[in-house]
């Protein structure tokens, strides 16, 4: 037997994976492929250590095939009597159906002081609900061998199921109790909230979790989404029965919901049932979030020190636009050029150059009202100095210099012709559909991405790159043992840095030391 | 999103019957339908059709792993799936992926201790190009001792990345330490450094002659493609491929079967004690594989599971605890793993996951949780064939793990015909005392209460 095991399926993982859209490859990348094939071949020495193991032949790669056309599948969007917008895709090569539903509320929405409220809340959402024990709950789901998994992003919180496709009822049955009439039982608040303080225990000492805590923290401040969404101790200890109850109560309601079913199951069969299950379902008034601006950007470097780590953990990064914004194409690509599949910049010199690590990226991480570029890597701590010296450049690099033609058009066409293999699955497609509404962009686009790609310009990516990279105010965390490289940062000009033992880390603290 | 997650470690829920599910109607899967071509210099092709996306996905197995490795050169197979991508004839060195991804395709590989693995996803009209690129590297790899000896540094990066640097990131090689004595699954797949650092130019010459030849490859061709124009593409860049001068060697030391109890103690700067329980089981496809997978389901899968309920939800004991098999060509071990909670004891925690293992010996499962795990079983095997990747990857395990194609299908009536008997059997015969590994690994400094 090989099987992978099903894991909670986190919806806000693949939300951001890839977008893309096109209908065939051109002959414009057919021909790159043999050019760029032919342009090394002549580039060539002989003796060039090829181990053949027989009179191998030099060899011009093989044409293309002819492409077939590629179009967006289809799917459907509908609306519940009750107003909940309704995602369906129906294909049936498999006979199961995944269920999933976003609530529009996520660690952003967590009160002042009240940090990890979403995340626990969720958690907490099939430990009771209903008529159910938590015990009830998990004996459904599993006897079917089902999976159900609840949990929070930064701006969404969301239930995701998946079952085999004579079992939808029940399904609806227990996400419609889940999602519309949790218990929030004390024995279980009590349980899960010792199960998150262990967490956290575990979570503060990992470098890459703690990396990535802090880098937020620092781009965003005392923004929400600088905020730390697991909780902290004393957070976590003060939530309260009621808090759990206010939280749903004020975010879960259909209005503030999408839903999406996707798999062996019509359109009509799937409708009725979630008619049934959610159409009685009150729509509420949704407080609106009042969020102020996130800072500017600002150079500040913090030394995370761990004693006896082996590597550091590097990010660098700084503010930059939320989904929705008129840039984010020409952004997004300068970007992926930076660091991102089809191209990536920090991976050619870090790994393939000069060794330093295993890989290297950066990343656009776009939300509802805010977004940030963070470049990421890890390096042997002897090397930490010169790798945080390579990102900077490159950063750099990408603010002062024109993006060569032939660089833009690989990661145009890596992107473009990508775009077949995110809409494999019906899981992928319903991804791109709930992700266009969820971020209130058209949905129109997604079978026209390929035109939107490719009006990106090498003078696009400049202008843009212009104002939206910031080399000289770039936040940077470093989390290693400090003491065998410290020294060495002033060489590669960020001689100015805070340190901060790992232990007296505290992401609340202004200056990120604990009291 | 950024991602939040509560735990650790994945653990999923706990046990009143609500519905009423018909027991034997389990939904079945649509069966994979293959061709299976061999070429005349021994390579193996496994053609499936799936035309739903104009895309294909090419994956080339070489039957070598970390158990195929000489002594003193733990994680040569790894690194040597590195320098897979260093060039050949015709293709320039780090281009294989460029190439790819210029065409909008992906392309990666793993190695695991009885394979190794190149892969490659990519537009359906682009599978000449693939072909093409792989018969390359299999006949006419560079071997280059500068790129050898700068890809060592990016290998040793991964290590340190993936398992000395993470808190547990040394668990499974702690266990597999200590679990086996001769078996080369003792060893991890990664290797380590001082290994690393001594393997030389040679030892990738030779290699490379004895594992990467046709006679010692499957290659799986899944998704949107015409059969004939595979065949012909097929032995047009693979027929030409010559056979190697020598048989495969195949002889791997074997574990005998543990006659005493083994019980080891450690400390690692780790944040919470973590308890192991582990016993050796038979190999994958073994009869008595299929049993100890149903149970493993009872242990493991699910907040109704076993041990998460006996151990994280009912007493705390834990923050987390899970089983897993390693289910592999050759006899492996099944261990159960649990991360202590503050204030928790570590002795209690030992006792109450060996505890798990006894019941089994003794009561076995009930009807329903037999029922429940293989649904569960039904579920795993459905999603494990969603994409031609998975796919790819179901045909790769019948044929070369498996040594049987009609595993690929034939495995699901396999699961569904085991028996409470079955399962209690097993549990009896492989569960036992003097077959058993039991690590406490304690945080370095003690206890944090």
């Amino acid at each position: 037997m090989k099987i992978k095991a099903v894991v909670t399926l986190g919806l806000f993982g693949v939300l951001t994976a890839i977008v893309a859209a096109k209908p065939a490859l051109t002959e414009r990348v057919k021909h790159e492929v043999q050019d760029r094939l032919r342009a090394a071949r002549t580039e060539r020495t002989p003796g060039d250590g090829a181990q053949a193991r027989v009179d191998w032949p030099r060899d011009s790669p093989p044409r293309p095939l002819p492409a077939r056309p590629v179009t967006f599948p289809p799917y459907e969007i509908r609306k519940l009597s009750n107003g909940m917008q309704v995602v369906l895709v129906s294909q049936n090569e498999q006979p199961a159906i995944s269920v999933r539903m976003i609530i529009r509320a996520g660690a952003a929405h967590d009160p002042k002081g009240k940090h990890g409220l979403a995340l626990l809340t969720a958690t907490l959402l099939d430990q009771g609900a209903g008529k159910r024990s938590a015990e009830d709950i998990a004996e459904t789901i599993d006897f079917i061998g089902g999976v159900l998994g609840t949990g929070a992003g930064t701006d969404m919180s969301y239930i995701n199921a998946v079952v085999m496709k004579d079992s939808y009822e029940i399904a609806l049955d227990l996400i419609s109790d889940v999602a519309q009439r949790p218990t929030f039982a004390p024995e279980e608040i009590e349980r899960q909230r010792a199960q998150a303080l262990s967490a956290l225990k575990v979570a503060a000492g990992d470098p890459e979790s703690v990396a990535g805590r802090v880098i937020d923290r620092l781009i965003y401040g005392f923004h929400p989404y600088g905020m730390p969404g697991a909780g902290t101790a004393e957070s976590l200890t003060a939530l309260t029965r009621a808090d759990f109850v206010d939280f749903h109560k004020q975010h879960f309601v259909p209005n503030n919901a999408l839903l999406a079913v996707v798999g062996d199951i019509s359109a009509a069969e799937a409708m009725a049932g979630l008619e049934k299950h959610f159409g009685a379902w009150q729509p509420g008034a949704v407080p609106s979030l009042a969020i102020t601006e996130a800072p500017e950007a600002t150079r500040r470097v913090i030394v995370i020190d761990k004693k006896d780590s082996v590597q550091t953990e590097i990010r660098v990064g700084h503010i930059a636009i939320p989904r929705k914004h008129p840039d984010y194409e020409a952004i997004d690509q300068a970007v992926k050029i930076l660091g991102g599949e089809g191209a990536n910049r920090l991976q050619q010199v870090l790994r393939s150059q000069k060794q330093l690590t295993y890989g290297a990226s950066a990343d656009l991480n776009t939300y509802k009202r805010a977004g940030a570029v963070i470049a990421e890597t890890d390096t042997q701590t002897p090397n930490t100095a010169e790798a945080l010296r390579v990102v900077v450049d490159e950063f750099t690099r990408l603010q002062r210099e024109r993006v060569h033609d032939g660089e833009l058009e690989g990661a145009q066409d890596y992107m473009v012709g990508h775009f077949p293999l995110t809409i494999e699955v019906p899981d992928a497609i319903a991804t791109q559909v709930l992700n266009q509404l969820f971020y209130e962009l058209p949905v129109e686009d997604l079978p026209r991405y390929r035109e939107r790609l490719l009006k990106v310009t090498p003078d696009e990516i400049q202008r843009v790159a212009r104002w939206f990279i910031r080399p000289a105010q770039l936040s940077v965390v470093l989390v290693g043992d400090a003491d065998k490289f410290v020294n060495s940062l002033k060489g590669v000009g960020f001689g100015n840095y805070e340190r901060i033992p790992i232990e007296r880390l505290d992401l609340m603290s202004a200056d990120f030391l604990k009291r | 999103m950024k991602k939040l997650s509560i735990l650790l470690l994945v653990v999923l829920a706990a046990a009143v019957a609500i519905f009423y599910v018909p027991l034997q109607a389990a939904v079945r899967p649509p069966k994979l339908d293959y061709q299976r071509l061999v070429l005349p210099n021994g390579m193996v092709v496994i053609l499936h059709q799936d035309k739903s996306t104009p895309i294909v996905h090419v994956e080339l197995w070489y039957h070598v792993g970390a158990k195929n490795e000489k002594p003193g050169r733990t994680g040569f197979a790894h690194f040597f799936e590195h320098l897979m991508f260093k060039g050949s004839r015709n293709v320039e060195p780090e281009q294989h992926t460029s190439i790819i991804a210029s065409v909008g395709g992906q392309a990666n590989a793993y190695t695991n201790e009885d394979t190794t693995v190149f892969w490659q996803t990519i537009p359906a009209q682009y599978l000449p190009l693939v072909m093409w690129m792989e018969a390359d590297r299999m006949a006419s790899l560079r071997i280059d001792e500068k790129a050898f000896i700068a890809e060592r540094e990016v290998v040793k990066e991964e290590r340190r990345m993936r398992i000395e640097n993470p808190p547990f990131g040394l668990l499974n090689e702690l266990i597999t330490f200590h679990a086996f004595d001769v078996h080369p699954y003792k060893h991890p797949v990664i290797g380590s450094m001082t290994d690393l650092n001594a393997a030389t130019i040679d030892d990738v010459r030779d290699f490379y002659k004895t594992y990467y030849v046709p006679e010692n490859a499957t290659m799986m061709v899944v998704g949107d493609f015409d059969v004939d124009t595979v065949t012909n593409l097929v032995n047009q860049y693979f027929g030409r491929v010559p056979k190697a001068a020598k048989p495969v060697p195949r002889d791997i030391p074997q574990e005998p079967v543990h006659t005493k109890e083994r019980r080891v103690n450690l400390e690692q700067p780790w944040p919470l004690p973590a308890i192991v329980v582990a016993y050796q089981v038979p190999y994958n496809g073994h009869p008595d594989s299929y049993p100890m997978f149903v149970m493993s389901k009872t242990l493991s899968d699910g907040q109704t599971s076993r041990i998460y309920r006996k151990l994280v939800y009912e007493t705390g004991l834990a923050l987390s605890a899970f089983g897993s098999s390693s289910f592999l060509e050759q006899p492996g071990i099944f261990s159960a793993v649990a991360l202590v909670n503050p204030g928790k004891s570590p002795d209690d925690v030992e006792k109450a996951l060996i505890a798990e293992f006894d019941k089994l010996k003794t009561q076995g499962i009930t009807e329903r949780e037999l029922q429940r795990a293989k649904n569960q079983f039904s579920r795993d095997y459905i999603v494990s064939r969603l994409s031609i990747k998975d796919k790819a990857s179901q045909l790769g395990h019948g044929e070369v793990i498996q040594k049987d194609m009609a595993s690929v299908d034939g495995e699901f009536d396999t699961f569904l015909k085991v028996s409470q008997d079955d399962v209690k059997r097993a549990a009896q015969k492989y569960f036992v005392p003097e077959g058993r590994l039991v690590m406490r690994i304690m945080p370095r400094g003690g206890v944090e209460q």
